[in-house]
């Protein structure tokens, strides 16, 4: 397989979960903070910054707005083209990268992700805004849902799919990392009590853990147990954990090194992040510090990410 | 042929499309374009700093070729790319044609893209045009087919020969029950044969790669089309790289050798060694590759001599020369400005000829006399008289026309069409598919069937067993 195939393919997969992990989160803070229980000024502002936050932008954001609120932070995350990880961008670059791959994946892909770019581009910002995100969210998470469905079902289960696999668990590791990182860290400055429980609620909804959280736990929620599912949980398709897993699968699949083995730098980061998450305990990671742990985590995420690239995407120059 | 009186092989076609609603003819169609949009078959425009994607317009009715005009083209057109790959052979070899002084040594060696690096050069199985497309069209005073142009470097569209076939069986289907169509599907197997016979390297499994200058190309979606229909990589000049004569490709496993390159780029662009030191888009020391034997290129390097508006005067003559055959299809009536009483003609009619520059293609370049304003043509006599060698000119030929749907009208109207097909050579024989890319001017009156100035295209159907 060349090398920019491969390059291309681990970024449609990391570009397609960003936009994903975009529209949920904003999709259900945005819904929660218009329940009218939790509506209170103060804590309102507060709400707004974090997923600006998670997105990583704070200083891009700042540039564009005077202040966060319902309106531009849903523009600024959904539309802005000038944002490189609005939702926007991240679907002209998946459909970017699928075009200069075409030939080389499944036609019904190429067709899914050029649909879902026409839909998106579809759009008007003005009147989204006006009905609120849930429309222009549900698209592209069915439209995510959709692309792993028929990438699934029409691509060879080989080494590209591998890559594709790999892309979209590095991405949602990092971005499950980053959205817990910010949720506590808001938490902890913020003296709210009365609205935590909707906040964490949030926060379950958003990786999809709400429902996986009531069975495990039968508990009210409580903001560690609500760390352990998305940190810790061995099954649940959105924690840490989890991810590191498939990446570490993926990442042994293309390379073919054996379980006891590694055969290049990602993999060893891979499965050193990996056994930390097996064998550590919520409680072990909260004594020595949650954000130093997932600060450390994160750094990691775009190690494997530089690693893979240079393992397999980039040739030094030949003369 | 009188207006309003389909030809007899468009009868079934029509008494088909009368029975069908107005609206549900705007149904089907609206049904194609969607179609072509969702394939992502579109070309890019980029004036409104956004690039907008554009449809090619596809009309809905379909040119039809009976048999027997067929079978006489295709003879036609095996002539012509046989004459065309000697002409090519020999004048890169021991030139007989020029020391013979059938062509001017002048005329070829002041050709742009006469390439000299390729003197000598032994090309696999002798070919040099392994792909070309020759546009054709129909005078609609004679009604024979003559030859406007040959392009024997790197001709685009196949792919909308074939991709408007696959929309017209899904739009259409029951008209592909009352015809027998001849297929065109084949097209993409039929090339990947060629690529493989013309590898340096012994063995079954040669290397075969597409070679394209990337995404903003016009012709991408051709590009990204026939690598897939052929299964080999698609590959930029990014992706290769060559040691020691050798040429390779950069997987994620290491340096894979490369034998065969269906190139899509330009001679200038292909090797920034050998030609335009600025070009980004090939691959440094493929010259040398090729010139050792190690790589096939297709088409070769310096096919551009053969294509030349000027060369194209003299391709009658190759026939005669090389096959000792008499052309069956006719050239349009050319007149070269170098020759200097064929000058003084086209100053003196400027205002009723088509001048065109040589070297150029895709329009550019050219003066459509009965249509020009006083002062263009001043410029272009001005330009002529400065560099004769550099243009040639023909007569305006009325081309022939074929109904075809008005959408702002609603309704059907005769348009000027041309149509080209694509021709594959292994070294053997010719290998065409039945018909080819017909373009069509949509707009009322015009010529111009270039897809940048309001043309489309439509279905080419040969019928199978009718006359």
């Amino acid at each position: 397989m060349l090398s920019r195939i491969a390059d291309s393919l681990f970024w449609i997969a990391r570009y397609m979960e960003r936009a994903e992990d975009t529209a949920r989160i904003l999709d259900v803070n945005y819904h929660m903070l218009l329940e009218p229980l939790t509506v209170q000024p103060q804590s309102v502002r507060l709400r707004w910054g974090p997923l600006v936050a998670i997105s990583g932008d704070q200083a891009r954001f700042a540039g564009h707005y005077e202040e966060a609120d319902a309106n531009n932070v849903f523009e600024f995350l959904a539309f802005r083209e000038d944002n490189p990880n609005s939702i926007l961008s991240c679907v002209q670059m998946v459909r970017e990268n699928a075009r200069t791959i075409r030939d080389r994946i499944s036609r019904e892909l190429w067709e899914d992700i050029n649909s879902l770019y026409h839909t998106v581009m579809g759009f008007k910002p003005e009147e989204e805004i006006e009905v609120g995100p849930h429309r222009f969210c549900n698209a592209i998470r069915f439209g995510s849902h959709r692309f792993h469905g028929v990438a699934d079902d029409t691509l060879p289960h080989d080494e590209g799919w591998h890559f594709l696999q790999a892309g979209r668990a590095l991405e949602r590791a990092e971005m499950t990392a980053r959205i817990v990182d910010v949720e506590y860290h808001q938490l902890l400055e913020s003296a709210a009590v009365a609205s935590d429980y909707h906040q964490w609620m949030a926060v379950l909804k958003s990786v999809a853990a709400y429902e996986v959280y009531r069975r495990q736990y039968h508990a009210r929620i409580d903001p560690e147990k609500v760390a352990e599912l998305l940190i810790l949980h061995p099954q649940h398709p959105r924690s840490i954990r989890y991810n590191i897993a498939g990446l570490q699968a993926a990442l042994r699949a293309i390379s073919g090194s054996h379980a006891d083995s590694y055969a290049n730098e990602a993999e060893r980061l891979a499965g050193k992040a990996h056994e930390t998450l097996m064998y550590d305990r919520i409680q072990d990671i909260f004594a020595r510090g949650l954000h130093p742990f997932l600060t450390q985590l994160q750094r990691t995420c775009r190690s494997i990410g530089e690693h893979v690239a240079r393992t397999y995407f980039y040739y030094a120059v030949v003369t | 042929m009188a207006d309003g009186e389909p030809r007899l092989h468009y009868r079934k076609i029509f008494s088909e499309l009368a029975t069908m609603a107005a609206g549900q003819f705007d149904e089907r169609r609206q049904l194609a374009d969607f179609s072509f949009l969702l394939h992502g078959i579109t070309f890019t425009v980029y004036s409104d700093g956004r690039g907008t994607e554009r449809l090619f317009p596809f009309d809905l009715v379909p040119r039809i070729l009976p048999r027997s005009e067929w079978d006489r083209m295709e003879r036609g057109l095996e002539q012509r790319v046989i004459a065309l790959n000697s002409f090519l052979q020999d004048v890169y070899g021991p030139q007989r044609i020029l020391k013979d002084r059938v062509v001017p040594r002048s005329l070829v060696y002041s050709c742009r893209h006469f390439r000299r690096e390729m003197i000598g050069v032994a090309v696999p199985n002798g070919i040099f045009a392994h792909i070309s497309g020759i546009d054709l069209i129909r005078d609609s005073t004679t009604g024979e087919y003559v030859v406007l142009e040959d392009n024997v470097r790197t001709p685009s569209g196949v792919s909308y020969v074939i991709e408007n076939r696959a929309v017209m069986t899904r739009t259409f289907p029951r008209a592909f029950q009352i015809h027998d169509v001849l297929p065109v599907d084949h097209y993409p197997a039929e090339l990947c044969q060629v690529l493989r016979s013309i590898s340096p390297r012994a063995g079954d499994s040669p290397v075969i790669v597409l070679l394209t200058p990337g995404i903003y190309n016009s012709a991408y979606f051709e590009h990204t089309f026939l690598a897939q229909q052929m299964g080999v990589e698609l590959v930029e000049g990014r992706d290769l790289l060559v040691d020691s004569d050798v040429v390779y490709m950069k997987t994620i496993r290491g340096l894979t050798r490369v034998d065969v390159i269906y190139r899509r780029i330009d001679d200038e662009f292909l090797d920034s060694l050998a030609f335009r030191h600025d070009s980004l888009l090939g691959v440094s020391g493929l010259m040398g590759a090729y010139r050792a034997g190690n790589v096939a290129l297709a088409n070769a390097v310096g096919n551009g001599v053969a294509d030349d508006k000027a060369i194209y005067a003299y391709v009658p003559e190759f026939i005669r020369y090389y096959l000792g055959e008499d052309p069956v299809l006719q050239n349009v009536e050319t007149w070269l400005c170098s020759k200097p009483d064929h000058l003084a003609f086209v100053l003196e009619h400027l205002d009723r000829l088509v001048v065109k520059a040589v070297g150029e293609s895709g329009g550019y370049g050219m003066l459509m006399g009965p249509s020009a304003s006083r002062t263009t043509i001043g410029e272009f006599r001005a330009r002529i008289k400065a560099d004769p060698r550099n243009y040639i000119a023909q007569p305006v030929i009325p081309l022939s026309r074929c109904p075809s749907y008005d959408a702002h009208a609603g309704s059907m109207a005769g348009r000027h069409i041309d149509l080209r097909p694509y021709c594959l050579f292994n070294g053997d024989k010719v290998t065409i598919v039945p018909g080819g890319l017909t373009r069509v001017a949509l707009k009322p009156g015009s010529m111009v069937v270039n897809s940048s100035q309001g043309g489309g295209s439509k279905d080419t159907w040969v019928l199978r067993g009718e006359s």
